[in-house]
């Protein structure tokens, strides 16, 4: 059983249409990261999840539970981190997670929570209105994972986080995938998701535009390795030695650096071909295309 | 909670005891409780207890400074009679026309604060349904507003007591129950009315509309109905007066006006009597009182000036006692229905808006 599906989601608000036909399938146990500029209608996309927000069209399924119908058994069993929240600025932070685990019939205990998530325990215990936006976040972050929840929805978790919250969140989202629970989180910033992503699904403009691994994802792109090699002295015959190699798909020189975009597993091949045909290579530097020029190659094709 | 004494640890687990059968049994009970201690944490609270305190408190500091001389009669019966029988100003109306303001000016940006500032996304991300959210957040409010209120009656009570007025406290009690039953009516109101709608903005524009419709606009529209009935349908006699009366029972303000009258009518006719002074000089009164509210009315002769009388018509007690429908206890019941009918609403439309 999928822990999500989106059967053909389209949501028009007045004249806008936020989602075109969303079709998506989140497996159990894995970690979707759900990528898109902002206003794609990621958030869009979650709140119908979350019964939000009812869809024009098509139906959402998660956890086996129709998303409209049976909401309350799927908030009983997942945890969420909302995009634009705030929290009650008159409760103090274990306040708040003494509520979710009330709410959740959880046994929760707060200060493990706190500790978990990073947050200061001497501000876990003041009021939340005094809370930075990031402390916010991890706050809000702790309350999702209050009764060990099957699913968690995380939309865009890394917003007012340091690099340090943002590293610390990356690793809760993989300990909570080692628990056995499904990790679904948005980011319009790749770098995010890269990293800890089982699959990623691009969304631009209310519709799904990819949905692969991220290795998938690059090679569907046909984005590929940039070699930059710096010889000592410019030589005839090298480009035409690299362009030899099978797996290069172009080289060309300047002055003594020849530049050959390749498959990532020729780089060595292409190394040995030059040096064969008399190169003297000095130093080599390799660029694997990020997954920023891919999102780029997918939202600017659709422009 | 504090567990240090014996009897302290006693309370705390009998209330533990509560919380937890709460819990189980009212899915709404976790956010109610969320509210009313996020609400009672609110500097805004003082202020609020200040002035329902001064609103209550005033006609007995009146007669007590000596500022206003109440007759002998007064005092013996009663300081609950400074609330219709002050000199000067009608108390009664005071109150009527300020309580609702301030009770809906507590309830009026219940939910759509939250959906502004998003803490609405965090609270449904629970597993709670939207009705959970509407009655948890009406009854949360309402929990703050009674204690509030509470807080202002007992210092009052304290006052009355220690002065030289007779403090009669099953009519306190009365009035402090039928004033309560105002209050959270247009806490409830609001609070409906706050999740019914989108903005803020919109909430104090539709509150202030119901407040104003309902304290200054109804009781001339159940007239006007009156009115049309006779003239267009023809529909007079009694079931005229008694779908105008109901109607105007149907008005929070005007039920909780016609209660703290027939309290403070000190006779068995008393419900009789203030339900019939909800209809003006231009009413049938001798039907209302005959037909309608099975009383007797008929002409008496009362002492005027000199050895001279004049005939009053008065409305007696009858045979029958005032119909089950527009008995105290009933007119109570219409007050109070508000609150579940307004919650009804505002989770019909709350229900199905996108947030």
């Amino acid at each position: 059983m999928p822990a999500i599906e989106l059967d053909g989601v389209t949501k028009r608000f007045g004249d806008v249409e936020a989602l075109r036909g969303v079709d998506m399938e989140v497996r159990e146990g894995e970690i979707f990261g759900f990528l898109g500029p902002n206003g794609a209608g990621k958030t869009t996309t979650i709140d119908v999840l979350l019964d939000f927000v009812r869809p024009t069209e098509g139906s959402a399924t998660v956890l086996g539970h129709d998303a409209h119908e049976e909401s309350r058994a799927i908030r009983e069993r997942t945890g969420v981190l909302p995009e634009g929240f705030d929290v009650y600025g008159r409760l103090t932070g274990r306040q708040h997670v003494e509520f979710v685990s009330e709410a959740k019939g959880a046994d929760a205990d707060p200060d493990a929570v706190c500790e978990r998530v990073g947050l200061d325990p001497e501000d876990f215990d003041r009021k939340a209105s005094g809370y930075s936006k990031g402390m916010k976040q991890r706050l809000v972050l702790g309350m999702a994972l209050v009764g060990e929840p099957d699913l968690l929805i995380l939309d865009e978790p890394s917003t007012g986080l340091d690099p340090n919250g943002a590293r610390r969140m990356r690793e809760i989202v993989r300990e909570e995938r080692e628990r056995g629970a499904t990790v679904f989180f948005s980011s319009h910033i790749l770098g995010q998701v890269e990293s800890v992503c089982d699959r990623v699904a691009i969304l631009q403009d209310g519709e799904v535009v990819a949905i692969d691994t991220v290795e998938g994802l690059r090679e569907a792109a046909g984005t590929e390795t940039v070699l930059t090699v710096n010889l000592a002295e410019s030589v005839e015959g090298v480009v035409a030695a690299a362009e030899g190699v099978d797996g290069v798909e172009s080289a060309r020189l300047s002055g003594a650096t020849v530049i050959v975009r390749c498959s990532d597993d020729v780089k060595m091949d292409v190394l040995t071909a030059i040096e064969d045909a008399g190169g003297n290579v000095e130093n080599f530097d390799t660029d694997e295309a990020s997954l920023d020029e891919l999102f780029a190659a997918y939202t600017e094709d659709e422009e | 909670m504090s567990d240090d004494s014996g009897g302290a640890a006693g309370e705390g687990s009998a209330l533990a005891v509560l919380d937890d059968a709460l819990r189980e049994q009212f899915t709404w009970y976790v956010v109610a409780k969320k509210e009313f201690q996020d609400t009672v944490r609110s500097k805004g609270l003082w202020v609020l207890w200040l002035v329902f305190t001064v609103l209550f408190v005033t006609p007995a500091l009146l007669v007590i400074t000596g500022f206003i001389e109440l007759s002998r009669q007064g005092q013996e019966l009663g300081t609950e009679l400074l609330i219709t029988d002050l000199p000067g100003a009608n108390y009664l109306n005071f109150v009527t026309v300020f309580l609702p303001l301030i009770a809906m000016f507590v309830g009026y940006a219940a939910l759509t604060k939250e959906r502004e500032s998003g803490s609405l996304k965090v609270l449904l991300s629970l597993p709670f349904s939207r009705r959970d959210v509407i009655v948890g957040k009406v009854i949360g409010r309402c929990a703050v507003v009674a204690t509030t209120l509470a807080g202002a009656f007992a210092f009052t009570a304290l006052l009355l007591v220690s002065s030289n007025i007779t403090f009669n406290a099953e009519l306190y009690g009365l009035f402090v129950l039928f004033t309560m039953g105002l209050a959270l009516v247009m806490v409830a109101i609001a609070v409906s009315i706050s999740g019914a709608v989108q903005s803020g903005k919109w909430s104090l524009l539709a509150n202030f509309f119901v407040y104003f419709y309902f304290t200054f606009v109804w009781n001339s529209l159940a007239n006007g109905l009156g009115n049309l009935l006779n003239n267009r349908l023809g529909l007079g006699g009694p079931l005229r007066w008694q779908l105008t009366l109901f109607v105007k029972l149907l008005s929070p303000t005007q039920s909780y006006k016609t209660l703290v009258d027939s309290m403070v009518i000190p006779s068995d006719n008393g419900q009789r009597l203030a339900r019939l002074e909800m209809f003006g000089r231009n009413a049938d009164r001798g039907m209302i009182c005959g037909d309608v509210l099975r009383g007797n009315f008929t002409t008496i002769q009362v002492q005027g000036f000199g050895n001279q009388t004049i005939p009053r018509q008065v409305c007696q007690a009858g045979q029958q006692s005032v119909p089950v429908y527009f008995s105290d206890p009933a007119v109570f019941v219409y007050l109070v229905a508000w609150i579940g009918l307004a919650a009804a609403i505002s989770y019909y439309t709350f229900d199905r808006v996108d947030l």
